[in-house]
């Protein structure tokens, strides 16, 4: 599959008049696939908001090179192919909702009948079409409408490659739900999303490939799926236990957790997560599952910050 | 197709984000609150000048012609400056910027629809207030009877007037192309100072002649000043219009040539910062 971004020693680094450099992004290799959902994810401060401002041409960079769309970054053909949603994004708010998609749809040149079916329709897509919402001032929206009307306006050149910046920020579950809709049906339609959120079990749930940065630096890269995988790790999860049996699988455990009357060992390899489920049963404890450790994301976000600190 | 031929294309399309962001800013710019106050205010001078003229009596044309002209060029200043100086850095400011610069829109076509915009605003504003202006001349027009003014009164008028947009054209250039890379306080006050020490042109080039000055960094400051600043003293034809001397056409045509000329390289300037500026 061709990449639809490729970053190669991707680097950012401030310099201010007095005080030291900062290295807000280094040697980032980057390859988006084309069709997928490309998460990025990272703390705050990490090199999020610098590579997605890098990527749309709003910084430049300090060295390394980018590729986007088959198109060098910053080309107007490459911009005229993409759609943009800022962070808690802020519009011209002496507009209402038709005027402001209006106004950004014109700088693509569309223009007459095709505008307004345009804008109509991405108007209903993000549940703003009804009248009273499309004629209200933007200085009068909620954070949740600010944000859907960012989505639409996002979305209204057709764009082939759309980044989203935290965009289920603002949004109340529902609203969450259908973000997480617009996204999955973009990748249906063949376009590649640009995802960055703090939200983990959003980006679990939604995207192909992750990469993890922390203070600049690729700290975790790859699809979902070998992130996930647990470096071939196995566990057992049981319940009532007793703790003769309990002690017994301390000894061939990984790491054993406890709550509420169930029990999640996890082991190094098959044989020893089968043992441990023939001790449970042979203690009149119960097996629910057995099987090969699936982490979330989380845990292996957390795991990746915690190692590169 | 030639390539030739693909020139009006081209010239369209790249057009056209600058003509929608200069429809906007327009937009925009009429609903600002400062700009209707200033307008209101600018309009109650010009409707009193007739009341100020009626305590000159024998100079009631001079009186209303300065009052007139005089509140249009001060109200335009503060619009040209005021709205030159916030529009880019708001932009930077509430980001919005980001959303506008990662569309197809170049930094270049971005500063001209801003420019265009806040100039719009400007103009329009000058026309109305040189209608209220205009009214209030021909209300008045029975009383400047037999004044050797009246001679070429209305043409001047219309000459003062284009003038005076020309001079404002710059001052939003300047405004707009200061904007680029510094605060909005420090671009109206800069945009006030360039103004007002424009108006003292002739001096300084007079001051940096030999014989005044033995210091030779004062006497380089005082030329460069003389040939940098705009010649904003050529845009004031009132003396013209009270003695009833013409302006003539081919005077006003070399004004708004340096005008234009000026501006031009104005926001050349302000390109060359602002495209490499990250925002």
């Amino acid at each position: 599959m061709a990449s639809a971004i490729r970053t190669r020693g991707l680097t950012k680094i401030y310099r201010g008049v007095v005080g030291p450099a900062v290295e807000a992004l280094v040697d980032l290799n980057l390859d988006v696939r084309e069709g997928t959902i490309f998460g990025l994810v990272g703390p705050n401060g990490s090199g999020k908001t610098t590579t997605l401002k890098l990527l749309l041409g709003l910084i430049f960079p300090t060295r390394g090179s980018m590729q986007a769309l088959g198109d060098e970054v910053g080309s107007a053909r490459y911009r005229s192919r993409v759609g943009f949603l800022p962070d808690g994004p802020y519009f011209y708010d002496h507009l209402n909702a038709d005027e402001l998609l209006h106004f950004y749809g014109g700088i693509f040149g569309l223009r007459g009948a095709e505008l307004r079916r345009r804008v109509d329709e991405l108007l209903e897509l993000v549940d703003m079409a009804a009248p009273d919402r499309r004629r209200r001032r933007v200085r009068e929206y909620s954070k949740g409408m600010i944000q859907r009307i960012g989505v639409a306006q996002a979305m209204i050149n057709d764009p082939d490659l759309v980044y989203f910046d935290e965009p289920t920020s603002g949004l109340d579950p529902q609203g969450s739900l259908q973000m997480r809709e617009i996204i999955l049906r973009l990748r249906r339609q063949g376009k590649t999303v640009f995802l960055c959120s703090h939200l983990l079990a959003e980006v679990e749930r939604i995207c192909d490939d992750v990469t993890i940065l922390n203070e600049g630096h690729t700290v975790r890269q790859g699809s979902l799926a070998e992130l996930l995988e647990g470096e071939g790790l196995f566990s057992v999860e049981a319940r009532q236990v007793d703790e003769a049996c309990l002690a017994q699988v301390r000894d061939l455990a990984q790491s054993v957790q406890a709550t509420d009357g169930s029990v999640e060992v996890v082991v190094a390899d098959e044989p020893r997560a089968l043992r441990i489920a023939d001790l449970i049963r042979q203690s009149g404890g119960k097996v629910t599952v057995i099987g090969k450790r699936r982490r979330s994301l989380e845990d292996v976000f957390i795991e990746s910050i915690e190692e590169a600190q | 197709m030639s390539a030739v031929s693909r020139i009006p294309q081209y010239t369209a399309q790249w057009t056209r984000p600058v003509l929608q962001i200069a429809k906007y800013t327009l937009h925009e710019a009429v609903r600002r609150r400062f700009m209707n106050v200033i307008l209101l205010f600018g309009i109650v001078v010009i409707a009193s000048s007739s009341m100020f003229a009626a305590w000159a009596p024998g100079a009631e044309l001079k009186m209303i012609v300065d009052t007139g002209l005089g509140a249009i060029r001060i109200f335009g200043l503060l619009m040209a400056v005021f709205l030159g100086a916030i529009l880019i850095p708001t932009e930077i400011e509430k980001k919005t910027i980001h959303v506008l610069l990662a569309k197809p829109v170049s930094r270049m076509q971005f500063l001209l629809g801003k420019f265009l915009g806040a100039y719009l605003t400007v103009l329009l504003n000058i026309v109305l207030m040189g209608l209220a202006f205009l009214a209030v001349m021909y209300l008045k027009r029975s009383a400047f009877a037999g004044e050797k003014a009246m001679a070429f009164l209305y043409p001047n008028l219309a000459a003062a007037l284009v003038l005076m947009m020309f001079e404002l054209l710059v001052l939003t250039g300047i405004a707009i192309t200061v904007s680029t890379i510094a605060s909005w306080v420090f671009t109206a006050v800069f945009s006030f100072f360039v103004y007002f020490a424009a108006q003292l042109r002739t001096t300084l080039g007079h001051l940096a002649e030999p014989g005044h000055y033995d210091n030779p960094i004062s006497q380089g400051i005082l030329s460069v000043l003389h040939v940098v600043l705009p010649h904003f003293e050529d845009f004031d034809v009132r003396q013209k219009i009270i003695g009833g001397e013409p302006v003539l056409a081919n005077y006003v045509g070399m004004c708004i040539l340096g005008a234009l000329l000026y501006t031009g390289i104005l926001l050349l300037l302000g390109y060359f910062v602002f495209h490499e500026r990250e925002v």
